[in-house]
């Protein structure tokens, strides 16, 4: 048998054709590797709310002010993950270590300062606003369901119930925030676990809170630099990780990707060029004048 | 090596014959997938699957995926007689087309049933995000299906006598495949970007900054592995013998790349400092060693030995143990490979897999068709410039 059609194929253009491609999107995957992890801006005035582990009693009051604040029937017992119609919950830790009790983190949508959800989001649903809420407009969402994967805190819920589903998580209150009102989970905690403010006096106001009582805190704000920082600032006597609170590094987590991104129409170009470029080389060398020879006829059957 | 097999008289009429039997399967399963996918969209996805919030995707996107590499087979084969002007190339590349438009017909089937909100399947056009990898994926598919729509047509226009636009097409068949192979590498590299995104999920053994690069050359493994089986099996349906050298030598381009993207995937895990999650023999380890040992170090070895690249058995098999590495890799990124906190779990339901097997076997079952009684295999021999 004969190897010319091996050796035309693989050989000389394939591999180079391959190879042409293969450097387009390497230069972008490489370089998109080497992205530095650059100063999180936050806008000054951007909001947040300080959540204190050690002033938390666990008495759920802020499940039911979210449920009511959004319409949804109050919380027969204690939630224990966020859901469709639970924006919030109380996740209920025993046995930590530094800790006398059981402790009770509040979960619920960490207001990302880079939220990977709406970088991800196909039809831009989500959004970061300057002022710090992420927000969600429930007519453009397609119900794809990225945003679940994007968010490293596992935070939007999809309508599993309903025929035509979408994402519910936290708004921030925003439609509360823009009347001048506080969250309605910060306004009904009694105990002053829960405080509303800009981001940044809430981070002084936690340095202080852990000068003042070092035995009390650790000396972690989980949400200053996680993944490039949040608006939800958790303060704890235990270490967040044995809380159930993921190991980010400072990094944003859609940084990579949008880099990538980026790059789109560079690699377009290139592709678009090499390939021309390609095809032109390759019919000049065969001296016809159009890019396909008609009327190649090559029967195969024997 | 006898590279010819002689198939029997079509005799007619004839008793059952394997090809109606299978004709019927096929036909089953879609209609079964039909129902399945009819009451999925009736009930909701709660009730509908068994995907949940820690498991989002399921099966389908599996599938998706699986089927986007698959389909690559259509830009490479295009690539490979228009571009790179190897007219001989033609035979395999008609069936892969074919295969190609009809495996992105069913991403579209899956991407459907998929969407919780399946009545705004358009918004992507609508509502622009550039920095989601999924908005890009859309808008290439969108763009892609039309490039395999036009490359196709000449089949149906033909058997109409429509001439100009199948000129028309001829004519700008070049500018089309660039296009189709532009759009292929932005999409089946964002593939692998999409999963940038997911650093906290995606086990480190799958995690890569190359993870674009590497779906990319996949894609081309997978599509020219795809395009070999079609034409071994378009062969059978035509009842020609197929050209054991056009086999061999795209067996060669696959070993190429394949090195290539095993040695950049090895790389990536020493780089990374991963060797030893490699080495661990747990679970992450087995699926790995068996997606990149079975599915891509075994095929690309064999094909280097110019008797498997010569033997009809050799090139089946190889392309075939390709196609599985593609297939697991996709899963396994998707499923297998995916953390969760809280160490829940997933397994399809019934819905779930009859409505992916008559996805699945619909397309099978329109490519047979189409090839058994729309291409004639002297069209295919000699497709788009024959006049
Ligand atoms: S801010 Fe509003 S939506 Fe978010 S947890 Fe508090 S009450 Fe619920
Ligand atoms: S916690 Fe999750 S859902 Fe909330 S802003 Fe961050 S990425 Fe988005
Ligand atoms: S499910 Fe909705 S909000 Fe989430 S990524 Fe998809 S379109 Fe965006």
């Amino acid at each position: 048998m004969s190897k010319k059609a091996e050796r035309q194929l693989s050989r000389r253009d394939f591999l180079r054709g391959v190879g042409a491609l293969t450097g387009a999107l390497t230069l972008e995957s490489v370089t998109g590797s080497r992205v530095e992890a650059s100063e999180t801006e936050v806008a000054p005035d951007a909001v947040g709310v300080l959540i204190d582990l050690t002033r938390c009693t666990g008495c759920r009051t802020c499940e039911a002010a979210c449920k009511a604040a959004h319409g949804f029937p109050p919380p027969d017992g204690g939630e224990t993950s966020l859901s469709a119609d639970t924006l919030t919950y109380v996740d209920v830790r025993e046995n930590v270590e530094g800790a006398d009790g059981p402790l009770h983190v509040k979960r619920q949508c960490m207001h990302c300062v880079h939220p990977a959800c709406a970088s991800a989001c196909t039809v831009g649903a989500l959004h970061k606003t300057p002022e710090g809420p992420v927000t969600y407009n429930a007519g453009k969402c397609i119900g794809c369901r990225y945003c679940q994967y994007a968010c490293p805190f596992g935070v939007p819920a999809f309508q599993w119930e309903e025929t035509l589903g979408l994402i519910a998580k936290c708004d921030f209150c925003i439609n509360r925030l823009e009347e001048g009102q506080q969250p309605a989970c910060v306004s009904d905690c009694p105990t002053g676990a829960l405080k509303f403010g800009k981001r940044r006096a809430l981070l002084r106001e936690a340095a202080a809170r852990m000068d003042t009582h070092p035995d009390r805190y650790l000396n972690h704000v989980y949400g200053e630099h996680e993944a490039g920082g949040t608006s939800m600032l958790y303060l704890s006597p235990a270490r967040f990780e044995d809380l159930g609170f993921p190991e980010l590094g400072s990094q944003p987590i859609p940084r990579r990707a949008e880099f990538v991104m980026k790059q789109t129409p560079m690699v377009a170009l290139t592709v678009a060029t090499a390939a021309s470029g390609l095809c032109w080389l390759r019919t000049r060398r065969e001296e016809s004048g159009a890019c396909v020879e008609a009327g190649k006829k090559e029967r195969t059957k024997r | 090596m006898s590279v010819t097999t002689r198939y029997p008289e079509r005799t007619r009429p004839a008793p059952i014959t394997v090809s109606q039997i299978g004709i019927a399967i096929l036909s089953l399963l879609t209609f079964t997938g039909v129902m399945a996918g009819i009451w999925r969209l009736i009930v909701g996805l709660g009730e509908g699957t068994a995907l949940s919030n820690a498991y989002p995707w399921g099966v389908w996107i599996g599938f998706d995926f699986t089927l986007i590499a698959f389909s690559g087979s259509a830009f490479t084969m295009a690539s490979v007689v228009y571009l790179l002007q190897r007219a001989e190339y033609r035979p395999v590349m008609v069936p892969a087309v074919l295969a190609g438009l009809l495996g992105y017909a069913a991403v579209l089937f899956f991407l459907f049933l998929d969407l919780g909100r399946w009545d705004r399947f358009h918004h992507f056009i609508l509502y622009w995000n550039v920095h989601s990898p999924l908005f890009e994926i859309c808008w290439c598919v969108l763009l892609y299906t039309t490039v395999l729509f036009l490359e196709n047509s000449p089949l149906v226009l033909e058997r109409f006598g429509l001439e100009k636009p199948v000129e028309l097409i001829h004519r700008y068949v070049i500018p089309i495949s660039v296009a189709g192979l532009t759009l292929s590498s932005l999409h089946q590299s964002t593939l692998g970007t999409l999963y940038l995104n997911m650093p906290h999920r995606l086990h480190p053994l799958w995690y890569s900054p190359l993870l674009s690069l590497l779906f990319f050359l996949s894609s081309v493994m997978a599509g020219l592995s795809l395009a070999m089986i079609a034409y071994v099996a378009a062969g059978r349906i035509w009842r020609e013998a197929v050209n054991s050298e056009l086999l061999g030598g795209l067996a060669r381009g696959v070993a190429g790349v394949t090195l290539l993207y095993v040695s950049l995937k090895l790389g990536d895990i020493v780089q990374a400092g991963e060797l030893s999650a490699l080495l661990a023999f747990d679970r992450m380890s087995w699926l790995m060693g068996a997606e990149l040992g079975l599915g891509a170090v075994l095929p690309a070895l064999l094909f280097l030995i110019p008797a498997v690249r010569r033997s009809r058995r050799g090139q089946v098999s190889g392309a075939i143990l390709v196609l599985f590495g593609v297939l697991m890799n996709r899963f396994n990124a998707t499923l297998f490979a995916q953390t969760t906190p809280s160490g829940e779990t997933y397994s399809p339901n019934s819905i779930e897999w009859l409505s992916a097997m008559g996805i699945v076997a619909g397309a099978v079952l329109a490519w047979y068709l189409a090839i058994r009684y729309l291409i004639e295999p002297e069209d295919a021999a000699h497709a788009v410039a024959h006049h």
